[in-house]
């Protein structure tokens, strides 16, 4: 169609001309044509790589994106990393101590072992020892027991031996110097009596020295040979009312040796005790508070108790010469004397066989004093 | 003296007791006629006629025998001993008078039948005192069971 329309103007110039011409714009109209679809393209292409760029741009701040994770991560490892580092040294470190601890285990052990083995060798020897017990019991014990019951039976025949020697010998002491002594008093009483008027009365005077000495060494023999009876004797305790036993002691004194003491005697209560030594105790303190305080214009004698729980503490208190605290540890010897055998007698035989009685009953005996005002005796039995 | 009759036997091996006894008994008037014989062979021999005294009257018999135990030769307990066994002298009382209380035979004294058993005081005036008490008791008070 093109052709007709370029034909319809050339006609009027050159035909030639105005078909080169036509050409030409076909020509050109190809090339715009082309150009069009090159420029469709080129735009078409721009549009792709716009979009590739976007799409790059889109990639770039994913990547950049993924870059900064990857450098979080990097951080957190080496943060971990370090954690870790940190965590295998505590590691090592619990190892070190987990390899001491299990040397010390393994050293217990080796001890407890030790111990063991030991524990069994000791066990080993009790059981040796055990089994030389059980010989010895079997058989040294009876041999022990033997020989002892022996030896027993030897010492108390030697003590009987000795025993009877001793009364024996007491039987001979209270025998043989008593009949020279009754003797010297016998015949010293016959001159006396008998030949008086041949004596001046110096002559009697000795003569009468003579028989009060004799009758004082019969005295002192039989007080000693008591004191030795005593050592021997058994004693039988039976339950004593004291009130009954003092009163009748306070009564047989007054039999014997006539006192004007007062004497007040307190509740005393029930003892257990040997009722003939407990009676000699009493007469023999109470003769001695009764002879201190003879002298005193109003002699008093106070006879009291105390309970102290384990004992009963009795007391005798006189208002009588009394004694000098000094020479209280002489008090209970024998034959010691703390006064003038003149002025009072006795031959100090008393208050050791006191002392005595109240041993063999287990108790104690003490006193305190005080010179011309009074003692006061005290002594405690067992209950 | 053999057939003489006495009152009182004292045997006693020690003369000055038996001096001092006698004088208490006769100071005191209790008995006249004592026989002392001084050891316990003769006293046996005396009681049951043997010996020196083979020719005695032996119907007559002592009122009272006094006994020291502490002899020679032949102790006090068996003189007791041979008069309480003998029908003939058994009955005659027989006090045991001695120095000592510790004699260990004091038991046995009374189980042989003694009467008594007296400790002689050592004070003159105490032995007198006790002597004569029990030589009037068993002479004078005393009724013995057969005619002294």
């Amino acid at each position: 169609m093109q052709s007709t329309i370029v034909k319809n103007k050339v006609e009027v110039t050159n035909d030639a001309h105005t078909n080169e011409l036509a050409f030409q714009n076909e020509e050109k109209e190809k090339r715009a044509a082309e150009l069009l679809i090159a420029n469709k393209e080129l735009a078409f292409q721009n549009e792709e790589k716009e979009k590739r760029a976007a799409e790059l741009l889109i990639a770039n701040n994913e990547l950049a994106f993924q870059n900064e994770e990857k450098e979080k991560r990097a951080a957190e490892l080496l943060i971990a990393n370090k954690e870790l580092a940190f965590q295998n040294e505590e590691k090592e470190k619990r190892a070190t101590e987990l390899i001491i601890a299990n040397q010390e285990l393994l050293f217990q052990n080796e001890e407890k072992e030790k111990r063991a083995n030991e524990l069994i060798t000791a066990n080993l020897e009790l059981q040796k020892a055990e089994e030389n017990i059980r010989k010895l019991n079997q058989e040294d014990i009876r041999k022990l027991n033997e020989e002892l019951e022996k030896k027993v039976n030897e010492r108390t025949e030697e003590l009987k031996s000795v025993n009877s020697e001793l009364e024996s010998f007491s039987y001979s002491v209270s025998h043989d110097l008593r009949a020279p002594l009754r003797i010297v008093n016998g015949y010293a009483s016959i001159l006396h009596d008998e030949y008086n008027e041949v004596f001046d009365d110096e002559g009697k005077r000795l003569l009468s020295i003579i028989r009060e000495s004799a009758k004082k060494m019969g005295f002192l023999i039989d007080d000693l040979l008591a004191f030795s009876r005593l050592g021997r004797k058994e004693i039988f305790k039976s339950h004593l009312d004291l009130n009954v036993l003092v009163s009748g002691a306070v009564e047989e004194l007054k039999r014997i040796t006539p006192y004007h003491a007062r004497i007040t005697i307190a509740e005393l209560g029930i003892i257990s005790a040997d009722k003939a030594l407990l009676t000699q105790v009493w007469m023999n303190l109470l003769s001695n508070a009764v002879k201190y305080s003879f002298h005193k214009e109003n002699p008093e004698i106070l006879i009291s108790c105390e309970d102290t729980g384990d004992t009963i503490v009795y007391k005798i208190e006189d208002n009588g010469v009394g004694f000098d605290m000094r020479y209280a540890h002489k008090l209970f010897g024998v034959f010691q004397r703390l006064h003038d055998a003149e002025e009072f007698e006795g031959v100090g035989v008393g208050l050791a066989l006191v002392h005595r009685i109240i041993k063999k009953h287990g108790g104690k005996i003490w006193a305190t004093a005080v010179v011309d005002k009074g003692a006061v005796f005290y002594f405690s039995l067992p209950k | 003296m053999e057939n003489q009759e006495i009152q009182i036997l004292l045997i006693e091996d020690s003369i000055h007791d038996a001096e001092l006894t006698i004088r208490a008994l006769r100071k005191n008037n209790v008995a006249k006629h004592i026989l002392h014989l001084k050891d316990g062979a003769i006293a046996l021999d005396y009681l049951f006629g043997t010996g020196k005294y083979t020719e005695r009257n032996l119907a007559n018999k002592p009122m009272l025998i006094l006994l020291d135990l502490k002899m020679p030769k032949v102790s006090g307990l068996e003189v007791l001993e041979k008069i309480a066994g003998d029908s003939t002298t058994h009955a005659i009382p027989v006090v045991v008078l001695t120095s000592s209380k510790e004699h260990p035979d004091v038991e046995r004294a009374y189980q042989l039948g003694a009467n008594s058993y007296i400790v002689k005081p050592v004070d003159f005036e105490s032995f007198s005192q006790v002597v004569s008490a029990l030589g009037m008791y068993w002479l004078s008070h005393n009724q013995p069971p057969y005619n002294a």
